[in-house]
């Protein structure tokens, strides 16, 4: 038997209902984001001998680009997160159309080929639309402009002149050229990020022409996420003695970088492996002992699908520990310097902003998640309303679900991320002082009120962003629903 | 109106002959009337002047083909849904008129109802879905669990208190529903198809242990069925048709309540 064509299996992808068209807006318009992003990192990386000036004095000095090109990259984490999580939206009923499909004669690699079309069609329109709109957007921002900015010429000695210069200047790398390679790879890397998330997730459902069944995900883990959690923090908390004992700071700088990174993934695989099991954690003990509904439904759930919430709050808790992390090596890096210089402040206020917007991004693919959560929920919602209970529970155990496993995870990611960066830039820091002519020492404060504005913010938007959910709570308590099968 | 213990179908009817119902009054005291409800989903109406009494204690069946508005006739009786014109009277409460707020602590501390399924949280075991109810009236946990396991009893499935309806068969699984549907004590039952989703030993057994729990307790049930020997467990026999009401002439002359 030959496989269906192309146009066959196109068809089959993209004939759904509401919520698969509404899943391939939503992987389309994340697609679109992430393109972007890319791009405005590409652009960065782009600039040469004979670009700029700037407005942005970051992107004028060489040594810090990759800074800002890493931030950019790091933008894209929580939008090829919301990607992901959108090409799995209403997937439930996809499921159950694929299975119908099987019942009908297609193959499994046939099935799978159609949800892969389907991603990949639909993140390949979202990243052309992003390429698009850029380089359009790169077009039309290219004026110039007349600004005055710092310029740093290297002495001999090991000096630096500093410089002010009245000269013209471009708000954002507008003037650099991409090569045509490198508009495919940009065009085409989310659509293939897609397309293989799409398909692996697809491997834990099996889709008989009986129906469809979920590889049930083992219990989580509790023993590892918590050493990879406490021995990355250990050790960089301990970062000088560790550094002294592996006699570090003889090494070349890319080893040292090396070393700490590892003990940064560490943390990071440690918060991302514990999320479930912080979410399990926490319904076990609420639902054996709360008297309120909102919270027994809400702990049951995170015993039944820990990784659920957990999952969509990835992203949250790897903007709040970098974000830790920045605010303590801001103190760090500011207290020695010279307060009327603005640099360095000005360049940690951007990553501020980088972090902001990861968080609210983040936090997208989080509403994808709820909404998800009480859209395949609905029968059962309308059902508990009928029968009396009120909505305003259903809403409670929403967001209790959301924040029971958050608020802690934000807390340990908060903690974790300045007390890595305090161990690694150190607690204290020796600056001259020309009044005395002499070394000091002085403290670096612990940046408390910048830690828990941003975990408070973060826990805030998240809040917010599931409480957005409730729009679709209301339609999905409808009594039109008892008509739907379970 | 007969009421025969644990009821079986052949005890209480024998056929149905519906004729046009104005004003289809049961015996003894009135809990439940639906007066001329009209009713629609959009531009399709639904109930067309729908009229039904229910009383104290009384299994009343709704028949009717798929489609003919029997469930939305319970779904309005229970203020579930408001009718858009007429009445629904809950022992001389207007609670048409009531807004959702008041509607819905009104189900949830005088009525029960139980769907073909669904019903159930899926991650809750059977004794907390039980026990929800009681928990959203405020009754404290340890008594409110005490009181589930109890019920659970009562249809014999107190063995599955710790398991979770994923768990269950579908029998299982409507019997805990129905305890669920019953823990409040309430007045009426409304019951929308509880058996369609089970085979017929199964829904026969189930619907049995309804009937005789809600006797016992002395609750009215409202069952919504389109098959016939489902319906034979009630009193009375309504049949919906179009979204109007019929009742039939053979229980009518048995109880000899209607001119």
């Amino acid at each position: 038997m030959s496989s269906p064509s192309l146009a066959t299996s196109l068809r089959l992808a993209i004939a759904g209902s509401r919520s698969d068209r509404m899943r391939i807006a939503l992987t389309a318009i994340g697609a679109f984001a992430t393109t972007v992003l890319f791009c405005l990192a590409a652009s960065v990386a782009f600039i040469g001998e004979a670009s700029g000036p700037y407005r942005f004095d970051v992107l004028n000095q060489p040594g810090l680009r990759p800074g800002v090109i890493i931030s950019m990259l790091a933008l894209t984490i929580p939008t090829l997160v919301f990607v992901g999580q959108c090409s799995r939206f209403g997937a439930p009923s996809r499921d159950r159309r694929l299975a119908r499909l099987r019942m009908a004669g297609a193959q499994p690699s046939e099935v799978a080929r159609i949800v892969a079309l389907e991603t990949g069609l639909a993140s390949l329109l979202g990243s052309l639309a992003g390429a698009g709109t850029f380089f359009i957007a790169k077009r039309q921002f290219s004026t110039e402009h007349v600004a005055t900015i710092t310029t740093q010429t290297e002495l001999g000695g090991g000096g630096i002149q500093i410089d002010e210069v009245t000269t013209t200047v471009r708000l954002l790398p507008t003037d650099v050229t991409f090569t045509a390679w490198s508009i495919v790879l940009l065009v085409a890397v989310v659509p293939l990020l897609a397309t293989m998330f799409s398909s692996i997730a697809l491997r834990k459902v099996i889709v008989s022409p009986f129906g469809v069944a979920r590889t049930q995900p083992t219990a989580p883990p509790t023993v590892l996420p918590a050493v990879l959690f406490g021995a990355g923090t250990l050790a960089l908390v301990g970062w000088s003695t560790i550094s002294e004992a592996l006699d570090l700071h003889r090494r070349a700088l890319p080893i040292v970088v090396i070393v700490s990174f590892c003990f940064f993934i560490m943390i990071v695989a440690g918060l991302i492996t514990g999320g479930g099991s912080i979410a399990a954690a926490a319904g076990h003990f609420i639902a054996p002992r709360t008297d309120r509904p909102s919270l027994l439904i809400a702990g049951r759930r995170l015993i039944s699908a820990p990784y659920t919430s957990a999952r969509a709050t990835t992203s949250v808790l790897l903007a709040v520990f970098i974000g830790s992390a920045v605010q303590a090596t801001r103190e760090a890096f500011l207290v020695g310097t010279d307060p009327t210089d603005t640099f360095y402040a000005d360049t940690f206020d951007l990553l501020n902003v980088v972090l902001i917007a990861a968080i609210v991004l983040s936090a997208a693919s989080l509403l994808v998640t709820t909404t998800e959560a009480v859209v395949e929920r609905r029968r059962n919602l309308a059902a508990l309303t009928a029968a009396g209970t009120p909505r305003s529970t259903l809403a409670r155990s929403l967001l209790a679900e959301t924040l029971i496993p958050l608020v802690p995870s934000v807390l340990l990611a908060a903690t974790a991320g300045v007390l890595s960066a305090r161990g690694l830039f150190g607690t204290r820091v020796e600056t001259w002082d020309p009044s005395t002519g002499r070394s000091t020492w002085l403290d670096v404060h612990v940046p408390l009120v910048e830690t828990a504005t941003l975990a408070v913010g973060a826990i805030i938007v998240c809040a917010v962003v599931s409480s957005v959910s409730f729009g679709a709570l209301q339609r999905s308590v409808d009594v039109s629903e008892l008509r739907t099968a379970a | 109106m007969t009421h025969p213990g644990i009821a079986s179908p052949e005890q209480s009817r024998t056929g149905s002959m519906p004729r046009e119902s104005a004003d289809p009054s049961p015996s003894g005291s009135t809990v439940l009337s639906v007066r001329s409800a009209v009713y629609s989903y959009g531009s399709e109406l639904a109930l067309e002047g729908a009229n039904v009494s229910l009383g104290r204690g009384e299994i009343l069946a709704i028949t009717g083909p798929s489609g003919s508005g029997k469930s939305t006739l319970m779904l309005v009786a229970a203020g579930v849904l408001k009718p858009t014109a007429g009445q629904v009277t809950y022992n001389d409460r207007i609670i048409s008129n009531e807004n959702e707020r008041q509607r819905s602590r009104l189900r949830r501390s005088d009525f029960g109802i139980l769907f073909q399924f669904g019903q159930l949280v899926p991650e809750l075991t059977a004794v907390e879905n039980v026990a929800l109810p009681l928990l959203l009236s405020g009754v404290k946990r340890a008594k409110a669990r005490a009181a589930a396991t109890a019920w659970l009893d009562r249809f014999d499935v107190a063995d599955l208190a710790t398991s979770r309806p994923p768990e269950m068969s579908g029998g299982q699984s409507q019997r805990v529903a129905a305890a669920r549907a019953l823990v409040t004590e309430p007045t009426v039952l409304f019951a929308d198809e509880p058996t369609g989703a089970l085979d017929t030993v199964s829904g026969e057994l189930v619907m049995s242990e309804i009937v005789r729990v809600a006797r016992e307790a002395g609750t009215s049930i409202m069952l919504i069925t389109h098959s016939a020997k489902v319906a034979a467990y009630g009193d009375r026999e309504i049949v919906v048709r179009d979204g109007r009401t019929t009742e039939s002439m053979i229980d009518l002359e048995a109880t000899g309540t209607n001119a």
